[in-house]
């Protein structure tokens, strides 16, 4: 059986496994950014929507019996889809920050509290809610979560730009460095690329042949890169699960089919610029030869 | 009346007019050149080390444009053609170079059939004649051999083979008998003739060996202070080798 032919390019020296590194940790950088920013944007969706469609009633000097009387008022307000009474637990745990945690005494004027949810399209329910309540003789206050969320919606929005712009930063560096290196690996195979051009190898022979050992360093720099990137992101989940669970400002941390499409798409845009560097690198330096 | 040569209208293999080369502002290394190579001619290009005949040879295989001047080869004027139409002017030149050249990473046999390569022919088309070649030339045993490992005289004879492989229209070779002995240059000498009369190969060798340029009755060019002067021979004529030279046949 005959060997098989060898590349007119020399295997891959000492130069390449250092780019091999930089791309692939270049690309491991990326697509974490990339499944923050994703992540982000995810929670902040599901973490406004959710904001936005709550209440919380506040009733001052009742007791639970009252509460109860104010809760059959309040479920039957145009626009709530379900109200729920706080128990005191609750209401203690809301007050820890405050009062520590030894229990409270019993004569603390403690107000009683109901969390709303708004029924889907509700319009304008904190003042009809507060108006049936005033109407009945109920001192209240209602805290209509939507007034602040607009902050935090805008926070999330910056983060998540953030996020994007380190993606875009880290892919444009990529880039960069491909391009870098492989106008280094061109000079340092100038010998063959002139004995090539002498030979009568056409421009895109040539280049071809740097595009191909590019596009596939590229493509397994960025495939390590995403590979070490779902590990990372892993451990990250099963340590957060370990410790209990999500906390509620966190973003969500799952791995879903987003998720995937990220990890498999780095390496090929990675290999897609490597080898757009390649050509780009090559033509430009053939063209300064006859 | 006049006869007239059955070439006469043949456009030549090399055509140089006026054609000078310089680098950057420096003074011309050549100037005023103009050479005609006919079509199956065979040529001695001398000088001494430094007077410009790599620079004119890198000129006749379009490594460089001139300076000033026009190069034209089979005919077509070389500043006039766009990329694609040099390289294909350039995969019927063929070339031995001073440095030989070869792809370190390659193996003997891989050098040599690499302007096969570029042509695009596959292994299978070309085997057996790369094979021939690198047995004529002595180092059928060594064609997986890497030049790392060849002796300076084997290395030039992959260089030669790797020039003459694709039967090329013009040959040109600078100091191809430089690391050899005399038996195996004399042989080569042979290989070139052999192409120059039976495929009408133009031949141009640079070499400073008189002796060489002794053995074979054709026309000597030498390069002088950046000036090309004719010295022997008639031009464009098919080269003989002399009936005292070359016995190691």
């Amino acid at each position: 059986m005959r060997a098989r032919e060898s590349s007119l390019l020399p295997v891959e020296d000492a130069r390449e496994a250092a780019l091999f590194f930089v791309v692939g940790a270049l690309c491991f950088l990326a697509a974490l950014a990339a499944l923050t920013a994703k992540s982000t944007y995810g929670a902040a969706r599901a973490w406004t929507a959710e904001v936005e469609g709550e209440l919380t009633v506040t009733l001052p000097g009742l007791d639970p019996a009252g509460a109860a009387r104010a809760m059959i008022l309040i479920r039957d307000t145009d626009g709530v889809a379900e109200a729920r009474l706080f128990t005191r637990e609750e209401i203690d745990a809301l007050l820890e920050p405050s009062f520590g945690t030894r229990d409270l005494p019993e004569s603390l004027p403690v107000p009683q509290l109901v969390g709303v949810t708004a029924a889907q399209g509700a319009a304008g329910l904190a003042g009809r809610l507060s108006e049936t309540l005033a109407e009945a003789g109920y001192d209240n206050a209602v805290d209509a979560h939507s007034e602040w969320a607009g902050d935090v919606r805008r926070m999330l929005g910056t983060a998540r730009m953030a996020a994007l712009s380190i993606v875009i930063l880290l892919a444009a560096t990529a880039v960069a460095v491909i391009a870098f290196a492989t106008h280094a690996a061109l000079l340092a195979r100038r010998d063959i690329v002139d004995v090539l051009h002498i030979a009568g190898a056409r421009d895109r022979f040539i280049a071809g042949l740097f595009e191909r050992r590019f596009w596939l360093l590229g493509l397994r720099a960025g495939l390590s890169g995403s590979l070490v990137a779902l590990a990372a992101t892993g451990l990250v989940i099963a340590a957060a699960r370990a410790g209990g669970g999500r906390s509620g400002l966190l973003p969500q941390l799952s791995l879903d089919l987003p998720d995937f499409v990220i990890l498999i798409v780095t390496p090929v845009i990675a290999g897609l610029a490597a080898r757009a560097a390649a050509h780009i690198t090559v033509i430009r330096a053939l063209r300064a030869m006859m | 009346m006049t006869q007239l040569r059955p070439d006469a209208f043949e456009e030549p293999a090399v055509r140089l007019e006026a054609v000078a080369l310089s680098y950057g502002a420096s003074e011309d290394i050549l100037s005023g050149i103009d050479l005609v190579l006919k079509p199956g001619s065979f040529s001695f290009l001398t000088g001494a080390s430094g007077a410009g005949k790599t620079s004119l040879l890198r000129l006749l295989y379009l490594a460089q444009p001139p300076s000033r001047g026009e190069v034209s080869l089979f005919g077509r004027p070389t500043s006039r053609l766009k990329r694609d139409e040099l390289s294909a002017l350039r995969r019927r030149v063929g070339v031995v170079f001073q440095e030989f050249r070869l792809l370190g990473h390659l193996t003997a046999y891989e050098n040599v059939a690499l302007p096969l390569r570029v042509m695009g022919k596959r292994d299978s088309q070309y085997r057996a004649d790369v094979e021939e070649l690198l047995a004529w030339v002595g180092l059928g045993e060594r064609m997986h051999a890497r030049p790392a490992t060849l002796s300076g005289g084997e290395q030039q004879r992959v260089a030669i083979a790797r020039a003459v492989v694709t039967q090329p229209d013009l040959l040109i070779a600078d100091e191809p008998t430089g690391n050899i002995d005399p038996e195996m240059g004399a042989r080569l000498m042979r290989l070139f003739l052999e192409l120059n009369k039976r495929l009408r190969t133009t031949v141009i060798i640079a070499t400073h060996d008189l002796a060489l340029v002794r053995q074979i009755e054709a026309p000597v060019y030498r390069l002088a202070n950046g000036l090309l002067v004719r010295e022997a021979g008639r031009a464009g004529e098919t080269a003989r080798r002399r009936t005292d030279s070359v016995r190691a046949e």
